[in-house]
């Protein structure tokens, strides 16, 4: 079984982008969860996701805020409007002094323009940017797609990747192997880019059959909260 | 072939690519959207061609003469978008032309939400639009069905010349799941176009009386009115033949000891088999059978099943105030007694929803309801 200690870095705003349905938000949703767990400081999530209309990290606010996160999301109804809304207090959040900030950011490089009218306040706090790859999926299956996704993202977001994610999977038919498979596209993408894999992201299950030898960063163990309807056991209605 | 990871709505783009689609028209609607990044990203590299119209009526106009060129096109909408073509789609039904249209529903009436819904079984399967028409709808409840059925649509599309619909709920378009795309795409054969309307390069024009030919004018428009009742008739034929031969639905664990029968489909009928399995494990016997064709119906198929000795009554679950339960009504007649749940607005009902329902169901059944076995 395999025991890596939790990816932390010391750069108080943690940002996850990538393509559509790379997993930025199971990973967002978890890393937020996973810090208030093993670090001993005040954690918030930003959901910055303006292009994605369902399967947002503001659906996991109740379980996030049951954890000690604080969610920042838009307010009442309009949690449910697919609206570029912007909230002012998201500047705060970044801009305060104590603590960690997950920002899950929407897809593509579409998703990623609203970081560039934050960079200035990004930048004097220190920030990781990160590149979430899913192998499996249309457009980053191979070292120039990826490249291409990372190219369009900094463009868009006038910020820089300092590292990659590599979160190849498929749902409930994900294989040691396909993990491996993904995690070296990404480190053949890491090379080119001249950024490190920071970590590998997957289910429990199959985090714990991977071998070290084989996948030699970290591997951060998920517990899905993006579940679909039909896949959560009978139990008490989930608040939002 | 790999599987890879898609998102509902890129899985029915690449479906209907690989379908041969090359004329996508549409305008952008959530939770559909992803379907036209897609298109606009796939599209040039097959040689074809999106317009993103300036309206959904204008969509529906496109692939009016889209379609009518012999070529494969298709559009992608949800609810309002598709009530907005309703007037085209019921001039291409007149017209006799083999359109695709995928509407991923959300919830109404009116401008209504962005979630998911399957609020519009009524306007799909009952016409929607004006005229003695139907479309041919089918509804998937999983990505790998939405790619299969989105490129069977194609097909019976053109094996008919009929609108065909693939009614998908929100949730459909928004989820992710692992997908293959058949590797040799071959469909059974289909008669030839021989009535499009592809110019007259290389023959002689389709003009009145050339070699005793008619012309080709593709419309839905006949003042005489026996030409128009005659149009009616061949249509009526057709949708006799789609009953006969296109009804699709599933079982699922049906059997002699079921003694509600589930009537669900889309993601819906996924929430009900979750709750199925429950039960099984607490020695609950339900069965589930899950209309695929929503028109045409599988009518007999429910009749058959809830006739059975141990049912004592047919659930409908719809992510609606209840309207595939009026088909299903229709289908048991007066043979078992019909309930309905369902929720709108864009909830999605809860497994735990649905087996509390099953549970009062059961509960309050009455001696006089075993009468009904005769």
């Amino acid at each position: 079984m395999m025991q890596t200690p939790f990816p932390a870095f010391d750069k108080r705003v943690i940002i996850f982008a990538g393509a559509y349905g790379s997993g930025k938000t199971e990973v967002a949703v978890n890393y937020a969860i996973g810090l208030t767990t093993s670090q001993n400081q005040p954690v918030s999530i930003i959901d910055l996701d303006i292009v994605n209309p369902y399967f947002r990290s503001r659906e996991a606010a109740f379980e996030l805020e049951t954890q000690g996160v604080r969610v920042i999301m838009p307010h009442n109804e309009m949690c449910h409007a697919d609206l570029p809304i912007i909230l002012p207090e998201i500047r705060g959040e970044i801009e305060r002094s104590d603590g960690k900030v997950v920002v899950d950011v929407g897809g593509d490089d579409v998703g990623a323009r609203v970081l560039s009218s934050m960079v200035d306040a990004f930048a004097p706090k220190g920030y990781e940017f990160l590149i979430v790859l899913n192998a499996r999926r249309p457009f980053t299956s191979d070292v120039a797609g990826s490249l291409k996704m990372m190219h369009d993202i900094e463009m868009s977001s006038r910020l820089k990747f300092t590292g990659i994610v590599s979160n190849t999977h498929l749902i409930g038919e994900t294989t040691t192997e396909i993990v491996v498979e993904g995690y070296r596209l990404a480190e053949e993408v890491g090379k080119a880019a001249e950024i490190p894999v920071v970590f590998v992201s997957v289910v429990t299950e199959v985090a714990q059959q991977l071998d070290p030898n084989v996948v030699k960063v970290p591997v951060f163990a998920l517990s899905r909260q993006m579940l679909k309807p039909w896949e959560e056991k009978v139990k008490a209605v989930r608040g939002l | 072939m790999t599987r890879i990871l898609m998102k509902g709505n890129e899985a029915i783009a690449e479906a209907a690519i690989r379908a041969g689609a090359i004329y996508y028209f549409a305008y952008p609607i959530t939770p559909q959207n992803e379907v036209g990044e897609y298109m606009a990203r796939r599209l040039p590299e097959v040689g074809g061609v999106f317009v993103q119209a300036e309206s959904e009526v204008a969509v529906g106009n496109m692939l009016f003469g889209a379609v009518a060129s012999g070529k494969r096109a298709f559009t992608s909408s949800s609810s309002p978008g598709i009530s907005l073509m309703q007037e085209a789609i019921s001039y291409m039904a007149g017209a006799r032309l083999p359109v695709v249209l995928i509407n991923i529903m959300r919830g109404g009436p009116g401008l209504g939400g962005i979630l998911p819904s399957q609020a519009d079984y009524f306007q799909a399967t009952k016409g929607g639009g004006h005229g003695d028409y139907r479309v041919l709808v089918l509804a998937p409840s999983t990505l790998q069905e939405a790619v299969d059925l989105t490129m069977l649509a194609f097909h019976l599309a053109d094996k008919y010349c009929n609108p065909t619909m693939v009614l998908a709920d929100g949730m459909i378009g928004q989820m992710m799941e692992p997908v293959e795309f058949p590797e040799n795409y071959v469909e059974e054969p289909l008669p030839p176009k021989d009535w499009a309307t592809t110019g007259c390069q290389g023959r002689d024009p389709n003009v009145v009386n050339a070699k005793g030919r008619a012309p080709i004018i593709i419309k839905s428009l006949a003042l005489d009115p026996v030409v128009l009742e005659k149009n009616n008739l061949v249509l009526a034929e057709k949708y006799k033949l789609m009953k006969r031969d296109e009804v699709r639905f599933e079982a699922y664990k049906i059997n002699p000891k079921n003694r509600i029968l589930v009537v669900s489909y889309g993601t819906m009928a996924r929430i009900c088999q979750t709750v199925i399995d429950e039960l099984e494990q607490e020695e609950i016997s339900i069965g589930l059978l899950r209309p695929i064709t929503l028109f045409p119906f599988p009518a007999k198929e429910i009749l058959a099943e809830a006739i059975k000795p141990n049912i004592e009554s047919v659930l409908t679950v719809e992510m609606s105030m209840g309207q595939m339960v009026e088909d299903v009504e229709w289908a048991v007649k007066d043979k078992r007694p019909i309930e309905f749940y369902g929720r709108t607005g864009g909830i999605v009902p809860t497994p735990e929803e649905v087996k509390d329902y099953i549970m009062k169901i059961l509960a309050r059944e009455t001696p006089a309801a075993k009468n009904w076995n005769g």
